[in-house]
């Protein structure tokens, strides 16, 4: 269905003044689109509408109300006849002017009242595309996770710890999809201390190279997804973690806690 | 196309209209007072319709053909027939007048313009006789389910949005938006049918 037919079933019931607010500022905003065909069908809607004013039982006025009304407009007729000449519009056209000036402010004014709702309807949205497209990166990211873990092709790698009251960690290196690194039970770094993953390359001389930062969660879980790892895992000898300043270190600053040799397929 | 409703005399009748409100703009008097004779039985029914009571709305009708008188400038004759603009600008009025007696007036100072804006006169509209006008509307209206015409009436003489039908009537929003929909639906398809 589109933009023009989902405004055009509102139509009628805008005419009608039928819609609940929200509605109704949506079809003032499509209106305030220049649509044709929806600015065709208020003006068929309002005169069906006006229609059905022939329901009203018949009834009339009485006569006094008709002397009263003659009275004024021939009062308001003679006024505007004695004035002076050199005015350049007559007192009911100021009237008028008036009405007009008062109309437009009025529409100025539901202009910028049906502009902030779609500007907020827009925020709104706007927030649920990007909801949308987070949810859609971690689920890719789950998915990729998931491959890695599973794909026979993946070389799984057990990485000790240098101390026997740490638990071993479990790395799991696929050559396209990238690495995961997973734990359970560590101890959480202190406030402005983090993990961080090192790759050490089989060159001889070469630099670790660093990687990226990791905290496990309150229970001392973690799972670590390197989906763009900075080597090859045939240039690479051995994966290790280090603790480090937050934020992550160009080059280890502590002996590493984890290490594990990386024998490639 | 127009032989049972429209009829040559008919189109007569919106040709005076416009001459009638071309000299109201030259100030006639006789031209108002000729206006208020021809149409204000039609706008105090529905006032009293809207409002149920003679008085107030014998104040109502006055402010009406008050604002006719005052800005007929705004009624613009290239973009649609006299009656039906007449009949918007009166239940406007009407409904400002019964929002001042209710708590519906926040809804209602969003909906309710100082004039109404031009009314397009669809290909079959024509113009035609108002005692013909009037019954085939009712015949229309009457041939919906009563539910459906109950709908309809609340929206347009009591100024109901969708949601306070389905409030009132006690059915789904859904139920009442559709009602409302195919019926305005079905009386445009009976006055073309008819034409």
């Amino acid at each position: 269905m589109s933009n023009t037919d989902q405004f055009r079933e509102l139509i009628e019931a805008y005419a009608l003044g039928a819609l609940d607010p929200e509605d109704r500022a949506a079809v003032a905003a499509h209106l305030a689109t220049g649509c044709a065909e929806c600015t065709k069908a208020l003006g068929e809607s309002q005169w069906l509408v006006s229609q059905l004013a022939y329901l009203a039982p018949e009834a009339a006025p009485s006569d006094m109300l008709r002397g009263r009304l003659l009275k004024t407009v021939r009062e308001e007729a003679a006024a505007a006849k004695t004035q002076t000449p050199q005015s350049a519009l007559p007192l009911w056209m100021w009237g008028a002017v008036a009405a007009v000036l008062l109309f437009a402010f009025y529409n100025a004014y539901e202009v910028r009242v049906t502009t902030n709702k779609v500007q907020e309807m827009r925020a709104a949205l706007e927030q649920q595309i990007q909801i949308q497209q987070q949810s859609a990166r971690e689920l890719a990211l789950a998915r990729r996770e998931a491959l890695i873990l599973t794909d026979p092709k993946s070389v799984r790698i057990a990485m000790p710890p240098g101390s026997k009251e740490l638990p071993v960690l479990q790395a799991t290196w696929h050559q396209e999809l990238g690495i995961v690194v997973s734990g359970q039970k560590l101890t959480v770094p202190s406030g402005n201390r983090t993990l961080q993953l090192w790759l050490i390359p089989k060159a001889p001389g070469a630099k670790p190279l660093p990687s990226l930062t990791l905290r496990p969660d309150a229970t001392g879980k973690f799972d670590l997804l390197v989906a763009a790892p900075p080597d090859a895992m045939t240039a690479t000898k051995a994966l290790a973690i280090t603790e480090e300043p937050e934020g992550g270190s160009p080059q280890p600053t502590t002996t590493p806690i984890w290490v594990g040799a990386v024998a490639g397929k | 196309m127009f032989l049972a409703v429209f009829t040559p005399s008919d189109s007569r009748e919106v040709s005076l209209d416009a001459a009638l409100v071309r000299r109201l703009l030259q100030r006639d008097v006789s031209a108002f007072e000729e206006l208020y004779d021809r149409h204000s039985r039609i706008v105090f029914a529905l006032i009293q319709r809207i409002l149920q009571q003679a008085s107030t709305s014998e104040e109502v009708v006055q402010d009406v053909f008050l604002a006719l008188w005052r800005n007929a400038t705004q009624y613009d004759q290239s973009r649609g027939p006299f009656v039906p603009w007449l009949l918007t600008l009166a239940r406007n009025r009407a409904l400002d007048q019964l929002r001042l007696k209710s708590e519906r007036q926040r809804r209602r100072e969003e909906q309710t313009e100082e004039l109404p804006p031009a009314v397009t006169m669809p290909d079959f509209e024509g113009s035609l006789d108002e005692q013909r006008r009037a019954k085939r509307v009712r015949e229309l209206m009457a041939s919906l389910n009563p539910q459906q015409k109950r709908a309809i009436e609340l929206a347009y003489f009591e100024g109901l949005s969708h949601s306070e039908i389905a409030n009132a009537l006690k059915e789904p929003l859904g139920t009442v938006k559709s009602w409302i929909r195919n019926g305005l639906l079905r009386l445009k398809e009976g006055l073309q049918a008819t034409s």
